[in-house]
């Protein structure tokens, strides 16, 4: 219609600093996930991982809020404004109670675990599932209640965003555990039962993911003007590489096959490879959606 | 959003402007006018005027858009704030409590009219509060008092006798963005698709 001459360059507001909050609470989220499927489900196949699982979820979660720490104009004037001043209809203001929460009834699971009370672990593991469900899905409501976006407005951003934290957390529990009996163990072999088993799940969950992509791009495509508009910068636009490539062919659909052809699965090199894709990806959906979604200006 | 004009407390003043683009000759005073009353640093703007090119030559126009904070009934910015830091006042001007802000931003990327900003110095979001203190004195935000043209009109929406009031039931008026349910109080006469015009182009950090 018109051609804009002159306005105002829209400031970026959320950028890399949230796309690696974002990964690493995915990352935590979903080894948490993997300790407590034997503790809390009693899927003893996943035993073995539960220790490492724990340890890695505890870490990265203490990683995590550095980010966001340095994102924020004030950094410890946030930590205490988040707690004193309460905005119950704000997704972010619940975060500052998650991320104190989830962190320390890890700590405590993990304890109970490394001392070998089992009931314990179970009560706690089973607690830590809704608080690591929150922890990992209140990110994904931070975006979807970001209402100006559409890339970010839909439903379905928590959900996608709890599927590539369960992927990415799996693919770092298979380098992890690999690395942990190959080098930090007497025998110095590998748990090829645990291994094959995660590697199914991470396929499995991969599925999920990109049909929650598939969901997600065909409704875009449909709905409004600036949906269409920022569906086309993600598939085609300047977007598309690390969209296209990097996310869905390096980071899930590669990783996929590689998971699904038993010969490929065999093996650790695929294994590692797949593995070390699938996180490559995921934190480039993590920028892709954070950075991507808004990068396009609204007025 | 059945009734766009009705007000939360009808004895209250419920500040709102009116911006006619038929009048507006794109000066840029307002910009200058908001920059200087605010302190609003280099490469920001509280206020600003968009210009759009319309036609092929000879019948070529230019339009303008002064674009401020709408000071909206529902806003989005005072519902996401995890602090509180966002807030509207009594009077429906939305203002931003400099001692409760962390600069966290996301009021920045939930607001659909992206009229805020990161204050460089300050850490901490800003943005048009319709001049709050120069309105508490009596007086008018100063982009309406330095308009040249007359274009801004700002008044009392709860005042049927004010010219804001008049102009917004009597002319054919209308909001940015109205499908976001925000309930803008700024209204525009002369608002058009290619005053409308979004410039689609992103700038992505790594290129050049």
């Amino acid at each position: 219609m018109g051609k804009v001459v002159f306005d105002v360059q829209y400031q970026t507001s959320l950028a890399f600093l949230i796309s690696y909050y974002f990964y690493c609470t995915g990352l935590s989220a979903g080894s948490f996930m993997i300790s407590t499927l034997s503790y809390g489900f009693g899927m003893e196949k996943f035993k073995p991982a539960s220790k490492m699982g724990v340890v890695a979820a505890v870490l990265l979660l203490l990683l995590a809020p550095q980010f966001l720490l340095m994102q924020v104009g004030w950094p410890i004037k946030s930590v205490w404004n988040h707690f004193v001043y309460f905005n119950p209809v704000s997704a972010m203001s619940y975060g500052a109670f998650l991320l104190m929460l989830y962190p320390m009834n890890s700590v405590v699971y993990g304890i109970f675990m490394f001392q070998g009370n089992l009931k314990m672990t179970k009560i706690f593991g089973l607690i830590g599932i809704p608080l690591a469900l929150a922890v990992h899905g209140y990110t994904g409501w931070i975006l979807a209640l970001g209402v100006a976006r559409d890339y970010w407005n839909t439903g379905l951003m928590p959900i996608v965003f709890l599927f590539s934290a369960m992927v990415s957390g799996i693919s770092m529990m298979i380098l992890l555990i690999m690395a942990r009996d190959r080098f930090f163990t007497k025998e110095k072999v590998i748990n090829h039962d645990l291994i094959d088993s995660l590697a199914k799940l991470l396929g499995w969950l991969l599925v999920v993911d990109l049909f929650l992509v598939f969901c997600d791009y065909s409704v875009l495509l449909y709905s409004k003007q600036e949906a269409q508009e920022v569906a086309h910068f993600m598939m085609f636009g300047k977007m598309s590489f690390w969209f296209v490539i990097v996310e869905n062919l390096i980071g899930k659909v590669i990783p996929m096959c590689i998971v699904f052809i038993p010969g490929m699965r065999k093996s650790y090199f695929w294994l590692i490879l797949a593995s070390v894709m699938n996180m490559i990806g995921i934190l480039a959906m993590r920028i892709v959606t954070v950075y991507g979604g808004q990068a396009l200006p609204l007025m | 959003m059945s009734n766009p004009h009705k007000t939360k407390k009808s004895d209250l003043p419920r500040w709102g402007m009116l911006i006619d683009l038929e009048r507006c000759i794109g000066c840029h005073t307002c910009e200058i006018a908001c920059k200087i009353e605010n302190d609003v640093p280099l490469g920001i703007w509280r206020s600003w005027v968009k210009e759009i090119e319309k036609g092929t030559y000879p019948d070529v126009i230019r339009a303008f858009r002064p674009t401020l904070c709408n000071h909206c009934e529902n806003p989005i910015c005072v519902k996401v704030c995890p602090v509180g830091a966002a807030w509207q006042r009594e009077d429906g001007i939305v203002a931003v409590d400099p001692h409760l802000c962390v600069g966290c931003r996301y009021c920045m990327s939930a607001c659909p009219y992206e009229v805020r900003y990161i204050h460089p110095t300050k850490g901490i979001i800003d943005k048009c509060d319709f001049c709050s203190t120069r309105v508490d004195a009596g007086l008018q935000p100063s982009c309406v008092e330095a308009c040249p043209a007359g274009a801004r009109i700002f008044g009392n929406l709860n005042d049927v006798k004010s010219e804001v009031s008049k102009l917004v039931a009597t002319k054919a008026v209308s909001t940015l963005k109205p499908d976001m349910g925000t309930g803008p109080r700024v209204y525009y006469i002369g608002l058009n698709t290619a005053t409308m015009e979004i410039k689609r182009e992103a700038k992505l950090v790594w290129e050049k």
